[in-house]
């Protein structure tokens, strides 16, 4: 009869023990909210994982880029002045919402914009977003095995030739098998890459610094300037760097829900995203003003001679793939989870590959897109910086902190964030005037701007009009209407 | 199916509860404070108007 009745509280044990490990690993997907005891990452430990995400080969690129506008010396300020105001903002609007609640941030974007709103922003923000970096990176990796071939056989690179197509297409199908074979298999990628790349940096600014001393460097000229006005010159390079800081938007929410708190969600971004981000694109700018190329897989090859350059651009080729690999793994979980029910019932693997058949037009149809590819990055902050000041302005100042876990995460036909048919206008309308403040500003297609954008840059009074917006409007009409639970 | 999903309401609603248990008893951890929003803003500053003055 005892050990029936033990046998008996040993199973009704281990099964609690499944259903718990069941709904903890439904809240990690984001389902729920993680609790404060379930949250495992300290300060060092985000630290480390934000440093691991901020250092990639994207930021040899974006420097190169910022010697197209100004020398080393102006293009170090632009570095630190636009991703120290791009990385702040966004973490205000998003990691410490989600490092005091532990709650999915697309969930939490519910109170923002509506629960249907939401899947609006985040088709906009992360899918366009991953889309566009998912081709530039194939290109960069195509670029680099054609660079490879070339020194090999002693010849001179093609970089839009059909090699680069070729390869490019092997690299995202490639980062479409890694992918579908799950989380596992990316996990590792990062182990090895992340250090990697900070030796890389390292041995690159080494290189530099042998060949030049920082006096030389410093004064150097930049590559390409638009303009005569060197201020605006500099203010574009701003620019780009305030995308850059504003570019994590769609990704940082949801790491600092794994923090234990909302303090160590916050600080971690100006020590990893920000210090990781702006050593990197310095060694870009600087290599790329001083070999007089902007482009990382060309300068790699000339500043390392043909052996070392070989191991660099299969490396960069190899980083490229990790850095594919994390975005799609990330963008596809987050779709899944704002998808409606037919876009969750599409397999894993499926959904992948169609995800990825708008980079392979872009590879095939636009490769020129790769060397004008800071001009997709502004664009998409024109949308981001918008999205932090809705944020902040809706979280801290309409909100006081608060979130309602409860009607977040119950169902929403019938709850406060239905607004209007799961829209909230008065979120979008914000969004929409903050894109269009930022295009009358400062035109990232053309390059086009008014005289403010030299003392204001876009992104801030982007950001500015469409929290003013939400706020105002917010504050005349949605409690009226019972929108939204303000209080 | 359903019987999941009664289930699965009872742990959102379990875990709704706890924060705002915290909540209310005005017990959230490591929450940032007027010195982390200070500090965040000079840090800011100094860096923007520092670098603004070096490199511009």
């Amino acid at each position: 009869m005892t050990d029936h009745v033990a046998h008996e509280h040993l199973s009704t044990l281990k099964t609690e023990q499944e259903v718990a490990a069941r709904n903890r690993a439904a809240a990690e997907r984001g389902d729920a909210p993680l609790l404060p005891s379930e949250r495992l990452w300290g300060f060092w430990e985000f630290t480390y994982a934000n440093s691991a995400l901020a250092i990639a080969t994207w930021a040899f690129l974006i420097g190169g880029s910022v010697g197209l506008f100004v020398g080393p010396k102006e293009g170090i300020a632009a570095i630190i002045i636009g991703n120290i105001v791009g990385v702040v903002l966004t973490a205000l609007a998003t990691t410490t919402m989600t490092g005091r609640y532990g709650v999915e941030q697309f969930v939490a974007l519910r109170s923002q914009f509506g629960y249907n709103g939401s899947r609006v922003v985040y088709v906009l923000a992360v899918v366009i977003l991953t889309m566009g970096w998912l081709a530039v990176l194939a290109m960069m990796f195509g670029r680099s095995i054609d660079g490879l071939m070339a020194l090999s056989a002693g010849e001179a690179a093609n970089p839009t030739g059909v090699k680069m197509i070729i390869a490019a297409i092997g690299a995202i199908l490639l980062t479409w098998f890694i992918v579908a074979k799950g989380p596992t298999s990316i996990k590792f990628f990062n182990m090895v890459v992340s250090p990697a790349l900070v030796l890389l940096m390292v041995a690159m600014l080494y290189l530099i610094l042998s060949h030049h001393s920082i006096g030389e460097l410093l004064s150097m000229p930049a590559l390409a300037p638009p303009f005569e006005d060197k201020t605006l010159n500099f203010i574009v390079a701003v620019e780009v760097n305030l995308a850059a800081g504003f570019s994590w938007w769609p990704y940082i929410g949801n790491l600092a829900r794994l923090t234990k708190n909302e303090r160590t969600a916050f600080w971690p971004n100006v020590l990893g995203i920000f210090g990781a981000a702006a050593l990197g694109e310095i060694v870009g700018l600087l290599a790329a003003v001083a070999l007089g190329e902007s482009d990382p897989t060309i300068w790699m090859t000339k500043i390392a001679g043909p052996i070392i350059g070989i191991v660099a651009l299969l490396f960069v080729a190899f980083a490229n793939m990790t850095s594919m690999a994390n975005i799609l793994y990330t963008s596809i979980v987050g779709l899944r989870q704002v998808g409606t029910a037919s876009v969750r019932a599409i397999s894993w693997g499926t959904i992948l590959f169609l995800f990825c058949l708008i980079p392979f037009g872009l590879v095939i149809f636009y490769p020129q897109m790769y060397d004008g590819f800071f001009i997709f990055l502004v664009w998409t902050s024109a949308l981001n910086s918008a999205l932090a000041g809705i944020g902040i302005a809706d979280y801290f100042f309409l909100r006081g902190q608060k979130l309602d876990m409860r009607s977040l995460h119950a169902p929403q036909e019938n709850g406060p964030y239905r607004f209007w048919g799961g829209f909230n206008p008065i979120g979008l309308f914000a969004l929409a005037v903050g894109f269009l403040v930022y295009v009358a500003v400062f035109n990232p297609q053309t390059l086009a701007s008014l005289p403010a954008f030299k003392y204001l840059t876009a992104s801030v009074p982007s950001c500015l009009a469409a929290g003013a917006v939400h706020y105002v409007l917010t504050r005349l009409f949605a409690r009226g209407r019972g929108w939204g639970q303000y209080p | 199916m359903e019987n999941n999903e009664i289930a699965w309401q009872q742990e959102l609603t379990r875990r709704a509860r706890i924060y705002e248990d915290i909540e209310a008893g005005d017990r959230f951890e490591g929450t940032m404070t007027k010195l982390d929003y200070t500090g965040m803003t000079v840090l800011t500053l100094v860096l923007v108007v520092g670098f603004w003055l070096w490199g511009a």
